[in-house]
């Protein structure tokens, strides 16, 4: 007998093997087993598609998986290093540059216009 | 993977959210620079850090959940019910719209000609866009419930092919109504019949942009094996927020449109 838990009633509650080697929310570091263990076997998929039927691609979760994974200490949003960080890099010099710029214009605008 | 005892998700420090409140600063002031001394860069700007921080923000929120596995059962009840409330208030803030046209609709006054429509006020055929709109919407209400019911038997070809076809109708509708507005003979300017109606079904024009993007989102994760049939929460908020729109159009449709006709 397997269990697993099920979120609603916060309890135990028995289960599938496959249920039990493929715990909720928790997905393998590397595929120590065949990749199709990744997904389960009586879940079917939308990925679920035999080998020679590429309709728009192949299937990359499980490389991105592994690569988000990694233990380096990244923060998930400079997990994926240069592109990340310059992203970043440009979105905070806009947004504080923005700010500055903000408080600025709004002090011009406040200030009372003499002619008229 | 994590050494918590508890199932929720306890994020990684993220500057998303203060750069996202400075986007709406940059934002708003800009609204008023434009209005009062017709200046751009800073709406410019605001509108491009907004858009900068969305993109990251949700990129992340996808990275914690589908590559590093983050949405246990828990967390995805915890995001049901924050759609769930987010929708909810979008609701209130349509009300409000409602409210000011009923109140000015129901007992005209004498500057209108004491009827609704008002004197001079041409109002569009309800029976022949708006009807067409209608349909439209419905139709792409079916085709997002077909693509659920394929995602969850595993169909993948299935879904992509009917997701596609709701934000084909969804942009389909956003034509159709950007050519209305172009054509009618009424403005904004127009009195409370313009306002009431451009402004509610023009904030409604906007929901509709927003989910077509949202549903564009989740196309593009399904094409890229995101959703599995059993976990696609991404995927379900997005046919909500679709079928909350759709409601919404069919009130303006009966109210403003038909029985304001």
């Amino acid at each position: 007998m397997y269990y697993k838990f099920n979120g609603v009633t916060q309890r135990l509650v028995g289960a599938a093997a496959s249920a039990a080697y493929n715990p909720q929310g928790l997905k393998p570091i590397v595929a120590t087993e065949s990749p199709a263990l990744i997904f389960g076997t009586t879940t079917k998929l939308a990925s679920d598609l035999p080998a020679t039927d590429s309709f728009l691609g192949k299937n990359k979760v499980p490389d991105l998986q592994k690569l988000f994974q990694k233990a380096d200490g990244l923060p998930v949003h400079l997990k994926r290093g240069v592109p990340d960080k310059l992203l970043y890099r440009t979105t905070m010099a806009l947004t504080i540059g923005g700010t500055i710029y903000c408080l600025v214009a709004l002090y011009m605008a406040s200030q009372p216009r003499n002619q008229k | 993977m994590a050494h918590q005892a508890h199932s929720y998700h306890m994020v990684d420090p993220s500057p998303w959210p203060i750069f996202g409140a400075a986007a709406a600063l940059l934002t708003t002031s800009g609204l008023i620079m434009w209005f009062h001394y017709n200046s751009f860069q800073l709406l410019l700007l605001g509108t491009l850090s907004m858009l900068l921080v969305m993109l990251q923000w949700w990129r992340d929120i996808v990275r914690e959940s589908t590559f590093q596995g983050h949405h246990t059962p828990t967390v995805q009840k915890g995001l049901r019910y924050g759609m769930v409330l987010f929708i909810t208030s979008e609701a209130f803030f349509f009300l409000g719209f409602f409210w000011a046209f009923f109140h000015s609709s129901l007992a005209p006054t004498p500057e209108l000609g004491g009827q609704w429509p008002p004197t001079g006020i041409s109002p569009l055929n309800p029976l022949e866009v708006p009807l067409l709109n209608t349909a439209i919407l419905l139709a792409s209400g079916v085709t997002v419930t077909w693509a659920h019911h394929s995602i969850m038997e595993g169909n993948r070809k299935q879904a992509i092919h009917a997701l596609t076809t709701t934000i084909l109708l969804g942009f389909y509708f956003t034509a159709l109504q950007a050519t209305e507005y172009y054509e009618a003979p009424f403005s904004i300017a127009d009195g409370v019949y313009g306002s009431t109606f451009f402004i509610a079904t023009g904030f409604h024009g906007l929901h509709v942009i927003i989910g077509s993007s949202f549903l564009l989102v989740c196309l593009l994760r399904l094409i890229n094996f995101h959703f599995t049939s059993n976990h696609h929460f991404g995927f379900e908020a997005a046919a909500w927020y679709w079928h909350f729109v759709d409601v919404i159009w069919l009130f303006l449709y009966m109210t403003i449109y038909w029985w304001g006709s």
